[in-house]
Formats: structure tokens, sequence, C-alpha cells
């Protein structure tokens, strides 16, 4: 009985008090997707913060920091500038840098990338065949960094039984506790 | 007295963790309506409660449409979508905080008072109370309108938390019953007085 002590207070409730702590749960997930939503709103990109997963970008960007990018139609790619991009059949999105841009008058654009701590560019990276990337791979250009603050992210995929585990304690822990 | 015959029975003892403001508070609201809903048997009023309900439940809603739309149309396509969800979701946010601040102001328990000849509208009672953190004074107030007069009168009262929990945590309502009652004929007698 004393084990399951912290369920007493979920016995107590009555109906509105138990759909309103399911309200609670809902809330605390709907103003973090609310936020990562709003931001992507914001800034253009389906994925408005990164984390750099490979020391490909070093001495630039470490593994772990994480990167705000925005995607405005408007602006246009340069050379030098870091963009964040997607390959047909990869996962994980990369972060390098734009080495050559060709821009066309109708306004499309190629370019090619590189990773600064890389020695040879992207081509072997990129789907096969393909020699350039294009305005519709790109998830957003690197518009500011805070060092290693994504760390926890890393050791979270590193260890996803250990991530299960946390969401399932804290998900229990706010569904237990009245207000 | 209250006390002797409403004795909790064994099942719905109420332990709770001491060291726990919010546990101890949510006890104590529990034992002022206990008194008045069960004991007194007066109506209990959910309006309050379902109003904050409902904003809760629309914004819920909002930010569960924008997971499905985005899922459906992929960001680019879905952004004015997702942009009506976002800001109704953080006004909805704002009305809920005006609600708890202006509208709840720590209100537990609307309860009202049938006539038994049913002829005069519900004397209604409106208790709330807060209980700030790290502090031992629990602050009760109750607010009674007179259903045919519409006077109001309050009366309220601070007492510290010991004098209801006994070491282990255990809530003793025949400890707590007999304030309410108190609180409740001081209200009914300065009736009698005017």
């Amino acid at each position: 009985m004393a084990a399951f002590g912290f369920l007493d207070d979920v016995m107590r409730m009555n109906k509105r008090q138990l759909y309103y702590q399911l309200l609670n749960f809902g809330m605390i997930v709907s103003s973090a997707l609310m936020i990562w939503k709003g931001l992507m709103v914001v800034t253009g990109s389906e994925s408005p913060i990164v984390v750099v997963l490979s020391g490909s970008m070093e001495p630039a960007f470490y593994r772990g920091d994480l990167l705000l990018l925005t995607n405005h139609k408007e602006e246009p790619i340069r050379v030098g500038e870091i963009v964040v991009f997607k390959i047909e059949g990869r996962d994980i999105p990369i972060v390098h840098r734009v080495l050559k841009v060709h821009e066309k008058e109708d306004g499309s654009v190629k370019f090619l990338t590189k990773g600064d701590n890389n020695a040879v560019d992207d081509r072997g990276l990129y789907a096969r065949g393909q020699l350039w990337l294009e305005k519709k791979d790109v998830v957003g250009r690197a518009k500011g960094f805070l060092p290693y603050a994504g760390i926890v992210t890393i050791l979270m995929n590193d260890y996803p039984k250990f991530k299960y585990a946390m969401l399932a304690f804290l998900g229990i822990f706010v569904l237990t506790h009245r207000e | 007295m209250a006390s002797s015959k409403n004795l909790p029975a064994a099942e719905d003892v109420v332990k709770i963790d001491k060291w726990d403001s919010g546990a101890l508070k949510n006890a104590l609201d529990d034992g002022a309506k206990k008194v008045f809903v069960d004991v007194l048997h007066y109506k209990e009023s959910h309006h309050l409660m379902d109003g904050r309900l409902v904003i809760c439940t629309i914004a819920v809603f909002f930010a569960m449409f924008a997971l499905v739309w985005d899922y459906f149309y992929p960001f680019p396509e879905s952004r004015s979508v997702l942009m009506v969800c976002v800001i109704s979701y953080f006004v909805l946010m704002g009305v809920l905080t005006l609600y708890l601040t202006y509208a709840e102001k720590g209100i537990f328990l609307v309860a009202l008072e049938k006539d038994p000849a049913m002829m005069e509208p519900d004397n209604k009672w409106v208790l709330s109370s807060s209980l700030r953190k790290y502090d031992v004074m629990y602050n009760l107030t109750i607010q009674y309108t007179d259903g045919k007069t519409r006077e109001e009168r309050v009366v309220s009262c601070s007492k510290c938390v010991a004098s209801f929990f006994d070491e282990n945590g255990v809530f003793c309502f025949d400890l707590f019953s007999p304030v309410l009652e108190g609180l409740r004929k001081d209200l009914l007698s300065d009736k009698k007085k005017l």
C-alpha cells in the first residue's frame, strides 16, 4: 500500500479534478509544442533550433553546440554562410559552410558546401549523382549559437533508455501531483 | 457536535506529506468542501471550475490541431494555420491567468443553500483560501450572500495548519469541522442581529 502512496491524491479526485489533471499535463506538452511552432513561424525554418552532432565544423562549432536557424525566402544564400541542409536518404540534417554559389536570372540557385574541418567538399555526402544543393534542400541558416547547450540532447540520443525513463518519470509526476 | 457524528471512516483517512504546502492546502480545502457539501448537503456549483476547464480545453485543442495540421501539410504550407494556432494558444494562456487572478481568486467552493420551501432564491456560500509557501497560516474566507435580500457578509479566519494535522500528516477532520461550523454560525447570527 505504501508503495502506491503517491496515488492517494489521484484516488481522492473527482472527475473534474481528474480531467483538469490531464489538461494540466496536456498544457505542459502544448506549451512546449506551441513555442516550437511559434519559432518555426517566426524564423521560417522547419527546424529553428538544431544541435551540432559532429565535429566537421570545428573550430567554429563543436559537438553539442546549439544553433538558431532562420530561413527567410527573400535573403539570398551567400558564400561563407553556414547552412543546415537535408540530403535525400539521410535522416539527420548537416551543418556546413557554403563554398560556391551559382545564381541564375530566374532566381534559382545551386551551391556547394564543405565542412571547415573536412579535407574535401561535400559531393561525397550528397545523394548519388547530386552535384549541387538547391534552395529546397535548405533547412535554415545559422544566425546564432549557444556553446554546449545541446549536450543533453546528445546524451539523450546516445542513451535512449535514459531518455524514456526521464520522460516517464516526469509524466507520472505531473499526472499524480495535484496542481 | 458535528465532530462526533462525522468521524471519517477508516478508508477515507486523508494522509498527506505535511511538508508539502500544496497538499496541505488541498486537504484543508477538501475538508471545508466536505463540511458544506457532504455534511450540510448544500449543492456545489461548478461554474467557476467549468470555466477554467473550458479555457484549458480550447487551448489544448488549438495545440493538437496545429500538430495534426502540420503533420498533413508540412511546414511552409501550414505557416498561416500555425500562426493562428500559436497566437490563439498564447492569448488563451493569458486569459487563463486573468481568469485565475480575477475570477477564481482562490475560490475553491461555491455552494448553494436551497430554500427548503423552494420559494426563495438560493443562499450562496463562497469559500476561498490561501496558504503561502513556507507559511503556516491557512487563511479561509467565507462570503455569504442571502438569496432573498441580496445582502452580503464576509468572515475570515487564519489558523495555523498544525492545528488540523497530526504528526504523521493525517488530516483531523473532527478538529477542522467545528472551526467551519463556528464561522458559519457567526455569519448566520449576524443576520439575526440585523
